[in-house]
């Protein structure tokens, strides 16, 4: 606790104010479900599952466990391998100002994929080699790894937050040509 | 149907939840997909056809801003539905849903709730919903405020500890007839007397196990009541009271609340077969039978209650669906439904169901 000084009464006296500090820390353990576990596993491995609906057959990546569309759960017998290539689907252009615990102090990108096998798109990934007003919907890219060796689970939650960063540095143009609309039109979150 | 200003032909119709256990490897969504299929399917609905939904769950237990809309795809929420949340337990849901219906102008809806305090330190956690000034900085824990309650009973005379152990023992047998159970078996009184304190004068016992869990449950209104279920469980009154956030502002050896909401619900102390009470605290489920003035040789937590399961933000609505439960199987013609939220019964609601 400490007192401070704020403002001051008509006669001139300084009122005093009673502060005190409450810093407020939770721990939260984050067990990641096994479908998502599983993803993981083989993401660190270089490889992206999902898992197929089985009455609608929509690729769901990361696998959620169930199909939020049919509502049926879903499991490690409807998994599928998905592409590490696909097309960005929408994206913004971040300038990142100072606040506390911004650590980016360039424009980066946040951008959405469709993978190629995928009916949902990976959120929130870095795309490079291409400058930013040269961005656009439809361009057809590429996982770029990290080494196995810096590969990690760190950010990977199951809060429905957090990517594939510690895995996958960004993606990159393939240099194809662009993916018409009917691929991403609905993909764009 | 009835003449006066609330309907009383609301009814469940059906239900499912999930077994309590420790620690889940499912989140709240996975948690509640089969069991929302589950209480849909045994009310013989289609998800489309309901008119409404209402949630209950709490996004600080796992730590997930804005859990509870990932929670709404086990509903099967496109096509868009009309659904609502609240940050309580899911017999608050019940509520929010129960007055939807008063509208008249839809005759379904599905409540639903899941809770995974597995994922926080509960002892950690709950000292933030005391008021930030006086008691948050404390870390008064919430074993910590039950056993300045239980304290207050003994004072008073209303309560030994040997009825805080019967509580347990009885509510410990009674949970081995629930599937959902977690913690159950035969316990002596003397045995349980002979452990040591937690926080005197509660012993661990006197505590409710730690759990992670889902529940749904199905209202109907009327005549497709009674076509969705050959005995419904009718809510003839529900209703709650709420009292002052700061537990030193009140009377901890009784529940003025819960009395309150329990009168206004319709409940005059009449006869019952059976009421379940939601009593996370051993000596809460004496404080609440007093308060409420349930007769004598009233079956109290058939189900073993909060002390056998307390997935927090379910354990209310399960209160609701164990008496239900006992109605639709003809087990019981009348039974009261007790919900809590907040820190030493701060907050009741109360629940009268009938079959006819």
């Amino acid at each position: 606790m400490s007192d401070a000084t704020t403002g001051a009464t008509t006669t001139g006296t300084a009122k005093q104010h009673l502060v005190m500090e409450h810093l407020v820390s939770l721990t939260y353990r984050d067990a990641l479900p096994p479908s998502l576990d599983r993803f993981v596993d083989r993401l660190l491995e270089g490889h992206i599952v999902g898992h197929r609906c089985p009455s609608c057959s929509r690729v769901y990546v990361p696998p959620r466990g169930y199909c939020p569309m049919c509502v049926v759960p879903t499991a490690a017998d409807h998994e599928v391998e998905v592409s590490d290539r696909g097309i960005l689907t929408g994206f913004t252009v971040i300038t990142p100002i100072a606040y506390y615990g911004q650590q980016e102090t360039e424009p980066f990108v946040h951008a959405s994929v469709r993978l190629d096998g995928a009916d949902t798109t990976l959120v929130g990934v870095e795309i490079t080699g291409v400058p930013h007003d040269e961005l656009r919907m439809g361009l057809r890219v590429k996982a770029v790894w990290k080494p196995e060796s810096e590969r990690s689970t760190e950010g990977i939650s199951s809060r429905g937050w957090g990517g594939v960063s510690s895995v996958i540095d960004s993606f990159e143009p393939t240099g194809e040509p662009d993916a018409p609309p009917d691929e991403y039109r609905d993909h764009v979150f | 149907m009835a003449a006066t200003g609330t309907a009383t032909d609301i009814a469940v119709v059906g239900w499912a939840q999930t077994p309590a256990v420790r620690r889940s490897p499912s989140t709240e969504v996975q948690l509640l997909v089969p069991t929302i299929t589950d209480a849909i399917a045994m009310a013989g609905l289609d998800r489309r056809e309901i008119g409404f939904t209402c949630s209950g769950s709490c996004d600080y237990l796992t730590g997930g801003p804005f859990a509870f809309v990932q929670n709404l795809e086990a509903s099967g929420a496109w096509p868009p539905i009309a659904e609502s949340h609240v940050e309580m337990d899911g017999a608050w849901a019940l509520y929010e849903a129960w007055v939807r219906l008063q509208h008249g102008d839809i005759d379904t809806a599905l409540v639903f709730s899941s809770g995974k305090s597995s994922a926080s330190e509960p002892m950690e956690l709950w000292p933030h919903q005391l008021d930030p000034y006086y008691l948050a900085p404390l870390g008064v824990d919430p074993a910590s405020l039950a056993g300045l309650q239980a304290r207050a009973l003994l004072d008073a005379g209303k309560a030994t500890e040997r009825d805080f152990a019967e509580v347990v023992a009885r509510s410990r047998r009674n949970g081995r007839a629930n599937p959902n159970a977690q913690l159950t078996g035969e316990a002596d009184v003397d045995a349980l007397l002979a452990e040591p304190y937690l926080r005197e004068p509660l012993r661990r016992h006197d505590l409710p196990p730690i759990g992670d869990g889902a529940a749904a449950l199905v209202l109907a209104r009327g005549a497709r009541a009674r076509e969705l279920c050959a005995r419904p469980a009718w809510i003839r009154g529900i209703d709650h009271r709420i009292e002052p956030h700061q537990p030193g502002m009140r009377d901890l050896t009784t529940s003025t609340s819960a009395a309150l909401a329990a009168r206004k619900a319709g409940y005059d102390g009449g006869p019952l077969d059976l009421a379940e009470l939601h009593a996370p605290f051993s000596p809460q489920e004496i404080v609440l039978r007093q308060s409420l003035g349930l007769p004598e040789g009233t079956e109290v937590n058939p189900s073993g209650g909060a002390l056998a399961a307390n997935v927090v933000m379910v354990a209310g609505l399960a209160r609701v669906i164990e008496a239900a439960a006992r109605i639709v199987d003809g087990g019981a013609d009348r039974a009261l439904a007790h919900a809590t939220n907040g820190q030493l019964l701060q907050h009741n609601l109360v629940c009268v169901l009938e079959g006819e």
